[in-house]
């Protein structure tokens, strides 16, 4: 299939002028990166042609932890499918459990409780920083970096404390319901949450110290992988993928779900060299503005914690009815911001308790797919830093 | 039902042989008998050993002196009468040279040493020796690599094995690697395959043969000893790339092509930095080269000149590039390239190239402190002990051996200089090869040459101990001084008020209770 | 299938580093006899230094030592003619070369074996890296030559062969008397810029010029 697939493509040197491939046309190799490589970040299968050092080509392959997630939400009630969307895009499950919740919500009109949405958002909040660690800390591990790893590991495992707190799960929380959450706050948890946070915030300058001002992080980074804002709207890019071209767009300000819009926060993007202390190599849309976004949002994302937790309402934590509902024969497409991207859900009722179709919009999905696009050309110890600045999840990817 | 039979399943029994079995027992065995104790007394223990290892050292050193001494008193040259093996000196003669080097009890002694005479005898309790050595140094510094990327990466490293922080952690492992399972793909070059791993290992030994450890503790005194060690690094470079090769891996022949280019242009700004302190002093020999380094701090090359500075500055750049460490470890880069180029390598001979690596880590940080930084004399001067009027005596060599030289100090340095490669390894990310080309060609290379040719001109026309001699190496010397004091001083600090975790973030009653 | 045996390379690694021993032993003790600048001299014909020192080895241990290298070279030699495959014929050639180090040490020509090593040592890794770019078509590439040639260059050793041992045995080869004593690299590199100033100059140029032709030959056109 691979061969097939690269001969249909056209040589990205095709064009060129003879003198910039050199004076000997040398000998070409297919390489498979993956399914089972420590870079592809669970079990993505690239391609590459290569010549010596030099990608030629890098197709991505994708479908090897494909578990009919779609399909098992159209033979489930949606309360039963809540722990299922856990598993697509296992690092941020209160996100995913956001997005699901919010669509039968709004397709069967439940009015969620001011408490609960506080919290959701609180939560939201909160995973999308665990995301943007385990990002962060895999992106300094395809750099050869261990360190940052560990440290991004260590906040991460705070806030699975928190999370296991509240729900009792570290990874798959299902926390996130239809009409609520499934169990109040602890006691104490606000308080152990400002703590946290107290701890947390300088922690991110620890980070741009250790690994993204680095010298030979940034040299790695910067002009790598280039997607200029026009190729990212055209590649349906959503999240800090997009933001790092420069364009302003994430559904937390632009199209505001729960109560997003009570809320005083930036939205960070992407940056050209040489503005407000970024390096001088970096251009907008590279390998280390799509880092640095999210190192930017985790900040953002504090931001809103602490508001969240100064405006905590009190009242209860759930609808009085979510169980048992009847989807109208209706459908409703809605998009959230996951940590990394747009995260749709489409679902279709029919009048029963079972929904008669469920889609996902998986931004891992849709942001690899610029891989090929953004990879060709490049050396070979490039891809690892492009698909790692892209940070999918290959569950959510291939679900 | 049919039977699948799976053509890439390993057969249920493991076959030992007799030689893994016996080593494994030993290594058990060993342990067995030593982990108690040291989890019993485990302070004890280590100063007990620590202690054992300077008198040992000093009690050798005294020997090996004194039959140096009894045998040039005998008014022999050995060099031209024993031939290749060192032949039977009349006991007579050396009695006749104790009593005339007025070595009390000479008699006795002579009987004792009588072993010793003969070049065999000492070569292999030398070979032993250094072997011994050879064999912990990986073990321990492997050790202690773990310990420090624990404390860099706020965790512990390894704890349990052993007892005491670990300590026999890599004993474990390597008991675990020899008994592991020895694999060769069916579509390798088999025979270079299994070569491959010996040609890392074997030259990174060879070189120790020929390293001094100290003025009279070096196991071979060739006098191009520098040129004989950087041909065992240039050697070992041929196994990593023949293990690529024939591992018939794609990423294998991406380390190994990586690591050829990587070796074949860091040889050179490399081989031009180790030329400056050989233009200072004059020689190849490495024993000589060190001794020249005995009038304490400002003597060292080091700090000779600007120009020195700057060279060993490089000299270590290249010697990471050379024994492949981070962020110049490309070829086994793993986020690239899986496992570069011992992707298919297990067991016995996997370890084989990290012993050899760390071996060689060893060596470029020995010809590092041979060649710039003291060698084997601590910061003061010789000339103190001299001034202090000690004597002769066996206890004043052997304070002359704490305070001023010696192998010890020899290695305290060659460890100091590990442990700062083991730190950059452990914060720095990994360069990319374009950018480890462009750093060597255009970077390192130039800058050699500058510095080449300004040492050569200092040399010739500042005059040695002149007055702008003196200046520049008492400004460079305070510099030196001052890094090492603040590398101290940071890292004290930074012990003493270390950060600890937020405090428990365990919720008191959790949802429902 | 996966071939699994027991690792019994302990043997291999005691023998070797014994042999290393050995061979770091003899350089300890050089022989009189052969002068590191006489071997110099005759650096580009290894043969002749290898014949000179069989005229007189010093002890048992000695001879034994150079008879088992002098083996290895002679084997390696042969395998680089007889292997088919580039890699495998580098890796042979580097054990010839090696061997050919290892005499220079028994000779008591530290330097030259030193030299020996980190240069062959180098130019074998790169004719490794040709033999990979040369064979990325297939792993395990093949040389085989039309019989014809390989009967032609067989001739053509052969009558080298017959020539070089006539040579060898006919000339009388000045032996230097025991009182010489070996000669240090001080003196070696004296002699190089005096004596002997013109040839290493004419062939430091030459280096030069093939520096010059390689970045030419490998610059782009413009």
């Amino acid at each position: 299939m691979s061969e097939i697939a690269l001969e249909t493509r056209p040589d990205p040197l095709a064009g060129t002028d003879k003198s910039e491939q050199g004076d000997v046309r040398t000998e070409e190799m297919l390489v498979n990166m993956g399914p089972q490589h420590p870079a592809t970040h669970g079990v993505l299968r690239i391609v590459l042609r290569t010549d010596g050092e030099l990608v030629l080509e890098a197709v991505p392959h994708i479908g090897y932890l494909h578990r009919c997630a779609e399909k098992i939400g159209e033979n489930l009630a949606p309360y039963q499918y809540i722990p299922y969307t856990d598993r697509m895009d296992y690092l941020a499950g209160m996100n995913n459990n956001q997005a699901f919740a919010i669509a039968i919500e709004r397709l069967a009109g439940v009015e969620v409780p001011l408490r609960a949405q506080y919290i959701r958002v609180m939560f939201a909040e909160l995973n999308r920083i665990a995301s943007h660690l385990v990002a962060f800390g895999t992106y300094g591990l395809d750099m050869g970096a261990f360190t940052p790893f560990l440290y991004a590991f260590r906040e991460r495992e705070m806030i699975l404390d928190l999370f296991e707190s509240a729900c009792g799960a570290r990874l798959t929380y299902s926390y996130i319901t239809i009409g609520g959450v499934t169990d109040d706050l602890p006691d104490r948890f606000l308080e152990v949450l400002d703590e946290f946070m107290d701890y947390f915030e300088p922690k991110i300058d620890e980070y741009n110290q250790l690994l993204s001002f680095n010298q030979i992080f940034v040299k790695r980074t910067a002009d790598v992988g280039v997607i200029s804002a026009e190729d990212a709207v055209r590649w349906a890019l959503t999240g800090p993928v997009l933001r790092a071209s420069g364009v302003n767009w994430d559904l937390r300000k632009s199209t505001p779900y729960e109560i997003y819009d009570r809320f005083d926060f930036d939205i960070p993007i992407g940056l050209p060299g040489g503005s407000e202390g970024v390096p001088r190599a970096v251009v907008v849309g590279d390998s280390w503005n799509r880092h640095i976004v999210k190192v930017w949002e985790m900040r953002q994302s504090c931001r809103i914690i602490r508001q969240a937790m100064e405006q905590m309402p009190e009242g209860p934590h759930i609808a009085a009815k979510t169980k048992n509902l009847k989807l109208p024969d209706d459908e409703i497409y809605i998009e959230i911001e996951n940590p990394r991207g747009q995260l749709g859900f489409y679902v279709r009722g029919d009048g029963t308790q079972i929904p008669s179709r469920v889609k996902v919009r998986g931004p891992s999905f849709c942001n690899i797919s610029v891989l090929n696009h953004i990879g060709s050309g490049c050396l070979l110890a490039d891809i690892p830093a492009i698909v790692g600045s892209i940070d999918i999840v290959m569950g959510e990817c291939d679900r | 039902m049919t039977q699948l039979s799976v053509p890439w399943r390993p057969r249920a029994k493991q076959q030992h042989g007799p030689m893994a079995a016996l080593v494994a027992g030993f290594a058990k065995a060993l342990y067995a008998t030593f982990a108690p104790l040291v989890r019993a007394f485990p302070g004890p223990l280590l100063i007990g050993a620590i202690v054992t290892v300077i008198v040992g050292v000093w009690a050798n050193y005294l020997v090996f002196e004194f039959v140096d001494t009894a045998l040039v008193a005998a008014d022999t040259n050995v060099v031209a009468e024993t031939g290749l093996f060192g032949g039977l000196l009349a006991i007579t003669e050396v009695r006749a040279g104790l009593i005339a080097a007025g070595v009390p009890g000479a008699g006795t002694l002579c009987y004792l040493l009588y072993p010793l005479q003969y070049g065999l005898v000492r070569d292999v309790i030398g070979a032993g020796g250094l072997l011994g050595f050879i064999s912990v140094i990986p073990l321990y510094v492997i050790w202690w690599e773990r310990k420090v990327a624990g404390r860099i990466q706020s965790r512990t490293g390894p704890m349990r094995v052993g007892g005491w922080h670990g300590w026999s952690q890599s004993m474990a492992d390597g008991i675990k690697l020899i008994c592991k399972e020895d694999l060769c793909p069916a579509d390798a070059d088999r025979p270079l395959f299994k070569l491959a791993p010996y040609l890392a290992f074997v030259p990174a030994i060879l070189a120790f043969f020929a390293l001094p450890f100290g003025t009279y503790w070096v196991f071979r005194e060739v006098d191009v000893a520098l040129v004989f060690i950087l041909a065992m690094l240039g050697i070992e470079v041929l196994g990593v790339i023949l293990a690529g090769w024939a591992s018939n891996n794609k990423w294998s022949v991406y380390g190994a092509m990586r690591e050829a280019c990587q070796m074949v242009s860091y040889e050179i700004p490399m081989g031009m930095a180790l030329l400056i302190p050989i233009m200072a002093v004059g020689t190849l020999s490495l024993t000589e080269l060190g001794d020249t380094q005995s009038g304490g701090w400002t003597s060292w090359i080091v700090f000779r000149n600007p120009f020195t500075f700057v060279a060993a500055i490089a000299y270590y750049i290249a010697s990471l590039a050379n024994c492949k460490r981070a962020p110049f470890d490309l070829p086994e880069s793993e986020s690239e390239l899986v496992a570069g180029f011992h992707t298919e390598y297990s067991g016995f001979r996997w370890s084989l190239f990290f012993f050899g690596e760390y071996a060689a880590m060893f060596v470029v940080s020995g010809l590092c402190v041979i060649l710039f930084f003291g060698a084997w004399y601590s910061p003061l001067p010789m000339s103190l002990a001299e001034s202090w009027g000690l004597g002769d005596s066996l206890i004043a060599r052997a304070i002359k051996g704490l305070l001023f030289a010696g192998p010890l100090w020899f290695v305290g340095k060659c460890v100091f200089l590990l442990y700062v490669q083991i730190w950059i390894r452990w914060t720095l990310p990994r360069i990319r090869i374009d950018q480890v080309l462009y750093a060597c060609i255009q970077v390192l290379l130039p800058l050699m040459m500058v510095v080449l040719m300004g040492h050569t001109l200092y040399e010739l026309f500042v005059p040695t101990h002149g007055l702008v001699w003196s200046i520049f190496n008492i400004i460079l010397s305070l510099i030196g001084a001052v890094a090492v004091l603040g590398m101290i001083f940071i890292a004290t600090y930074g012990f003493w008020n270390r950060v600890g975790l937020v405090g428990s973030l365990g919720v008191e009653t959790l949802p429902g209770s | 299938m996966i071939e699994q045996r027991q690792t019994k390379n302990s043997f291999l690694i005691v023998g070797l580093v014994l042999a290393a021993c050995a061979s770091s032993a003899s350089a300890q003790y050089p022989t009189p006899e052969n002068r590191p600048a006489r071997a110099a001299e005759s650096e580009l014909n290894a043969e002749e230094s290898v014949v000179t020192s069989t005229v007189a080895p010093n002890s048992a241990v000695e001879a034994a030592l150079f008879y088992l290298f002098g083996g290895t070279l002679l084997v390696s030699a042969l395998g680089v003619c007889v292997t088919k495959s580039v890699v495998r014929m580098a890796t042979w050639l580097f054990g010839a070369l090696g061997a050919a180090a290892v005499l220079y040490f028994l000779m008591g020509a530290a330097f030259l074996g030193a030299i020996q090593l980190i240069v062959y040592a180098g130019g074998t890794l790169i004719l490794i890296v040709f033999g990979v770019m040369l064979t990325s078509k297939s792993p395990w590439v093949r040389f085989d030559c039309p019989r014809i040639e390989m009967w032609a260059a067989g001739g053509v050793v052969g009558v080298l062969f017959v020539a070089l041992t006539t040579l060898l045995i006919g000339t009388q080869w000045p032996t230097l008397s025991a009182a010489a004593h070996p000669a240090t690299i001080a003196e070696f590199g004296k002699e190089l810029l005096t004596t002997y100033l013109v040839p290493f100059e004419v062939g430091s140029v030459l280096l030069l010029v093939v520096m010059i032709g390689a970045a030419h030959l490998a610059r782009q056109e413009n």
